[in-house]
C-alpha cells in the first residue's frame, strides 16, 4: 500500500519546524526543501472572519524518511512538527485522520 | 565538596508523579551516543524542550526532540533543530580575550588565559569598588533564561545591589505584570495546557479551557516565559476555543471566534470593559466573587464608566464585538488568560495585567482544570526562577547597605528588590545620585536588543571604567565595549538544571566537550567569584557540586536528577480551598486580604490606583494630537518572528533565511499614502530618533498602525567596518524612549508614535 502524508492545515502554525527538520534529517541546504510551507490568505472571508492559514507541501526531494521509518522511527516532519498536524500512513490508517475538514492528502 | 555538606542529615526523595522506571539519559544507536537533556540556557528560548543528541567522535551530528519528555512530546521548533548552525558557527567565542580601553569598538581583542581573565577582572572591579564603593558596579543579564537565577551570585560577590536586566527600561519584561498581580493574587498565575501533568492532556483531572484569551501574545512564534505556544494547538483540538486581542492577525487571530484589533496601548480599557459588560448582564461567578475576592463592590461600581461604547471608540474595534466576547467569557464553563510581555511594554499599561485579572476573577476562572492556576517553583527551587534571598547566602558576605539599589525613586521597585534600569543610565551618564563606573554584562546585547534609546546607551557604556561581557558571540555590545571578554558554553557543552516554569525539574547533560576554552556562565560566575570571597564561604572546584549544593532539600543530587532528567512533582487543584496558597497554611490566596483583590489597598502606597484603570499611552493620537500631526501613525514594536530569539541566530543560515531583513509591516492602503511598496527601504522617525527598514505590505495590520523589528544586526559585515556590525541603522529602539512609566515600571516599546518615508535609493 501506498505510503501517504495527510496534513491537517485547520492547525498548521506555520512554523517552518517541517522545513527545518526535513533540511537537518536530508543534509539538504537552507534553499532546498523537502517540503516546502505556503500561505492561504490573509483573506477577510465575511465581516471579521479571516483565512490566514498555511500548507506544507512536499516536494519530490521527500523520501518519507525511508532510513528513519526503517528504525521505527516516525519521519522527522511528522515527529517534530509542533502543531502535530502532519501525519503518515496508508489510506487505510489515516482514515480518522482525514475525516474532518481541512486535510490535505499527498500521495 | 566540603565535610559540613557531607554531614548534613539526608533530605527525603520528593515524589513525583512520573515513573522514572527505564528512562535512561544515555545510550548508544546505530553508532551514534544518545544523550537525553533539556535545552536550557543560550541559544535559545525560555523554554525547556527535552532534547536527544546524536554524538559521534565527539561532535553533535543531529539534534532531536525527545518523544519521552512530556514537555515538548518529541516535537521542537526549527532554533533547536539547526542548533548546530550555531554551535559550531565559525564566529562563536571560544576563548576569553582583552583589549585595551582606548580601542573601545575596535576589533582589537587579544586571546589571553582564564586565569589573566579573572586577574583583570579582579584588579579593575577592586579598584572601582575601593574609589567608589561595590555598588558603582552594576551587573546585568539579558532576557531570563537561567542566567536569572545565578546573576544575582555575581553581584553578591562583588556586594552591589545592582543587579538586573541590563538598559531594559521599566523593568518592562514581565516584573510590571508580576508586580501587580502579586499584590491582586497573592503569587503567579498562568493558564492551564495541562503542562503540570506527565501524561498530560490525557490526564483525567484535565480539561481544556473553553476559552483562551490571548492577549496581545503570539503564544506559537513566542512561546512566552515557559509556555510551549504549541500547547494551544493541542487545547484546541480537544475543544478549546479563542478570543484574540491584537493589532496585527496573527494566525491564532484567524482561529478565534472573536478577533479583537485593537489600537496598541489601548486595550486596558478594554479589559476593563469586558468586566463591565459581564456585570451588566450578570454573567459573573457569584459563588467565587464571594467567597474568594475583596472589594467587588468597589470594582462593580469603578468600571461602570467603562462602557463597551468607552472602549470601542477608545480601542478603535467594533461594540459588537466586545460584547460577545464578554458574553463569550461570562458563560463559559472555563476560560484562561494567555499574556505575554506587550502588556508591560506600554507604559502605564501594566495595569490591563491587572485588568485582564479582575476579568478572570470575576468569572472564577482560578485553580479550576483549564484556568489560571498557580505557578510556584518546583519544590521551592527559587534558584530555577527567580532566586529568594537566601539562596546565595552561604556563598559570599551578604550584601551590605541595601538602602543604596538603584531605585529608591519607585518604592514599587523597591518592594520588588529590583533596580531601575532608567535610573541607572542617568548615574551612568551623569554621575546622581552616585556613580556607576563598571558593567559585568552576562547574555545581555543591551545595544541591540533590551535598550532603549540605544543612542544613550552606547557613548553611557564606552565611558565606564571597566566592562566585562560574557556571551556566545562578538555581539555589537561586547565590540562597543567589552574590556575582557568572556566565551560561554551552549545548553549542549554544559550541564545544569532547567528552570523558569513550575511543571517540571529537570537536568541539562552535557553532549559535548566546549567548543576552545568555553564555559558555563555559572562556572564563570562562581571562578570568578571566587577571587571576591573567603574561604568562610562556600567554594566549588567542580559544576556537580554546585548543582549539588543547589539541589540539597530536594533529596536528589544532579547526577540522580540527570538520571531521569525529568521529575514532575504532585498537583492539585483548588489549591486555595485546602490551604495550599498561603505560608500560614490557612485557606484563601496570599494577599493581605486573605482574597482576590478587586480594590488592592496597597497600590495606594505605591502611587497607583487601588482599582484597575485605563491611561491613554504617553504619546498616542489622542494624548498627543500636536506630535501626532507630525508623526501619525501608531508605532508597535518587537513583534516576534521565527526563528530568532531577540538579537540571536543572525548567523544561522536556516534561521536567517526565515526572515533575511529588518522588517516593519504596514497595511497596504498606508503605504500607498506614503507612495511605499513591498521590499521598500523606508525611514521610520518621531521625535526620540529615527531608523530604517524594509517595508512589508500586509492586510494583517491595522490602517493606522506599523509593527516594526526589533534586536537587528547584522554580523555577516564582520567587525572592522566601524558600525558594530551595523547596530544602530535598523535599531527601532531609536524612537523608543528610556523612561519608565511613573511608579518605574512598564516603557513604551509597544505604544509609540513615528512617521514613514520611503528611502530613495
Amino acid at each position: 500500500m501506498r505510503q501517504m502524508l495527510a496534513i491537517d492545515y485547520e492547525y498548521c502554525s506555520g512554523c517552518h519546524t517541517c522545513e527545518i527538520a526535513c533540511q537537518q534529517e536530508h543534509g539538504l541546504a537552507p534553499d532546498k526543501f523537502g517540503i516546502e510551507l505556503k500561505q492561504i490568505g490573509p483573506d477577510e472571508i465575511s465581516k471579521n472572519k479571516w483565512q490566514y492559514e498555511f500548507l506544507p507541501v512536499p516536494t519530490d526531494r521527500c523520501d518519507r524518511c525511508a532510513v528513519r521509518q526503517s528504525q521505527g522511527k516516525l519521519p522527522s516532519c511528522v515527529q517534530h512538527c509542533q502543531a502535530g498536524c502532519i501525519y503518515v500512513g496508508t489510506l487505510e490508517e489515516l482514515a480518522d485522520k482525514i475525516n474532518k475538514k481541512k486535510v490535505a492528502l499527498f500521495s | 565538596m566540603g565535610s559540613e555538606e557531607e554531614s548534613r542529615t539526608p533530605v527525603a526523595k520528593r515524589s513525583t508523579q512520573d515513573d522514572p522506571t527505564g528512562r535512561a539519559w544515555t545510550w548508544e544507536e546505530d553508532g551514534y551516543t544518545v544523550i537525553r537533556s533539556n535545552a536550557r540556557s543560550g541559544p535559545g528560548c525560555h523554554d525547556n524542550c527535552g532534547v536527544l543528541m546524536y554524538v559521534k567522535d565527539g561532535v553533535l551530528e543531529k539534534i532531536e526532540g525527545d518523544p519521552e519528555n512530556p514537555y515538548n512530546q518529541g516535537r521542537l521548533c526549527p532554533r533547536c533543530l539547526a542548533f548546530k548552525e550555531m554551535l559550531y558557527h565559525e564566529d562563536r567565542l571560544r576563548y576569553p580575550m582583552k583589549r585595551a580601553k582606548e580601542d573601545r569598538g575596535k576589533n582589537t581583542f587579544e586571546r589571553v588565559s582564564w586565569e589573566e581573565a579573572y586577574d583583570i577582572i579582579e584588579r579593575e572591579m577592586k579598584k572601582v569598588i575601593e574609589t567608589y564603593g561595590p555598588e558603582a558596579i552594576w551587573v546585568t543579564q539579558g532576557t531570563g533564561r537561567d542566567i536569572n537565577g545565578y546573576g544575582p551570585l555575581m553581584a553578591q560577590y562583588f556586594g552591589t545591589p545592582n543587579y538586573g536586566t541590563g538598559f531594559l527600561s521599566g523593568q518592562a519584561c514581565y516584573a510590571p505584570r508580576i508586580f501587580s498581580t502579586a499584590l491582586k493574587a497573592g503569587g503567579l498565575f498562568i493558564c492551564d495546557y495541562s503542562q503540570f501533568f506527565p501524561d498530560r492532556y490525557d490526564d483525567p483531572r484535565w480539561t481544556p479551557p473553553e476559552y483562551v484569551l490571548i492577549w496581545g501574545n503570539n503564544p506559537v512564534v513566542a512561546n512566552s516565559d515557559g509556555t510551549l505556544g504549541h500547547w494551544i494547538v493541542e487545547s484546541m483540538k480537544r475543544g478549546s476555543k479563542l478570543i484574540v486581542m491584537d493589532p496585527m492577525l496573527t494566525w491564532v487571530a484567524g482561529k478565534a471566534d472573536v478577533f479583537l484589533q485593537v489600537r496598541p496601548g489601548t486595550d486596558a480599557a478594554l479589559a476593563l470593559a469586558l468586566c463591565n459588560v459581564i456585570i451588566e448582564e450578570g454573567l459573573e461567578d457569584k459563588e467565587f466573587v464571594d467567597l474568594w475576592c475583596y472589594g467587588y463592590d468597589e470594582f462593580k461600581e469603578h468600571v461602570k464608566k467603562y462602557t463597551a461604547a468607552f472602549a470601542a471608540e477608545t480601542c478603535g474595534v467594533d461594540e459588537e464585538l466586545i460584547v460577545e466576547a464578554a458574553r463569550k467569557i461570562g458563560k463559559a464553563k472555563s476560560a484562561c488568560l494567555q499574556w505575554g510581555v506587550a502588556m508591560d511594554h506600554t507604559s502605564e499599561g501594566f495595569i490591563t495585567g491587572m485588568a485582564c485579572f479582575d476579568l478572570m476573577a470575576l468569572t472564577g476562572n482560578f485553580e479550576k482544570p483549564g484556568t489560571m492556576v498557580a505557578a510556584n517553583p518546583v519544590w521551592d527551587m527559587s534558584v530555577t526562577w527567580m532566586p529568594r534571598e537566601k539562596v546565595w547566602a552561604e556563598c559570599s558576605e551578604p550584601v551590605k547597605d541595601q538602602g543604596r539599589t538603584m531605585n529608591f525613586k519607585y518604592p514599587a521597585l523597591a518592594s520588588m528588590a529590583a533596580i531601575s534600569p532608567d535610573m541607572l543610565l542617568e548615574a551612568m551618564e551623569t554621575g546622581e545620585p552616585y556613580p556607576i563606573k563598571a558593567m559585568f554584562m552576562m547574555q545581555n546585547n543591551a545595544i541591540a536588543c533590551m535598550g532603549a534609546a540605544p543612542q544613550r546607551i552606547l557613548p553611557a557604556l564606552q565611558k565606564m571604567d571597566f566592562n566585562v561581557v560574557v556571551d556566545l558571540f562578538l555581539t555589537p555590545t561586547a565590540l562597543a565595549c567589552a574590556d575582557v571578554l568572556l566565551p560561554a558554553a551552549c545548553f549542549a557543552e554544559r550541564i545544569g538544571i532547567t528552570g523558569h516554569q513550575p511543571y517540571a525539574l529537570g537536568a541539562i547533560a552535557q553532549a559535548v566537550e566546549p567548543q576552545g576554552e568555553c564555559k558555563s556562565d555559572q562556572r564563570i560566575i562562581y571562578e570568578t567569584g571566587s577571587r571576591f570571597t573567603t574561604d568562610d564561604y562556600k567554594q566549588w572546584d567542580d559544576e556537580q557540586g554546585f548543582y549539588d549544593y543547589l539541589l540539597r532539600n530536594t533529596g536528589y543530587t544532579y547526577e540522580e536528577m540527570r538520571e531521569r532528567t525529568w521529575a514532575y512533582p504532585e498537583f492539585e487543584y483548588n489549591k486555595q480551598e485546602k490551604g495550599m496558597l498561603r505560608h500560614d497554611g490557612s485557606v484563601g490566596f496570599a494577599t493581605s486580604t486573605g482574597r482576590y483583590n478587586f480594590y488592592c489597598p496597597e497600590m495606594l502606597h505605591f502611587g497607583l490606583s487601588p482599582l484597575a484603570d485605563y491611561e491613554e499611552p504617553p504619546e498616542s493620537p489622542v494624548s498627543r494630537p500636536d506630535l501626532a500631526e507630525k508623526y501619525p501613525l501608531v508605532l508597535t514594536t518587537g513583534a516576534r518572528p521565527w526563528g530568532f530569539f531577540h538579537s540571536e541566530h543572525r548567523q544561522s543560515p536556516s534561521m536567517r533565511r526565515l526572515h533575511p531583513n529588518p522588517t516593519v509591516s504596514i497595511h497596504p492602503e498606508t503605504a500607498a499614502q506614503y507612495g511605499i511598496s513591498e521590499g521598500d527601504w523606508v525611514k521610520l522617525e518621531n521625535s526620540f530618533g529615527s531608523c530604517k527598514q524594509k517595508a512589508h505590505l500586509t492586510v494583517r495590520i491595522r490602517k493606522d498602525t506599523v509593527s516594526a523589528d526589533h534586536a537587528w544586526w547584522f554580523p555577516e559585515r564582520g567587525p572592522e567596518d566601524g558600525t558594530l556590525f551595523g547596530v544602530m541603522e535598523s535599531n527601532i529602539n531609536r524612537l523608543i524612549p528610556m523612561r519608565p512609566g511613573k511608579v518605574g515600571l512598564g516603557a513604551s516599546y509597544k505604544s509609540q508614535l513615528c512617521s514613514i518615508s520611503k528611502i530613495e535609493e
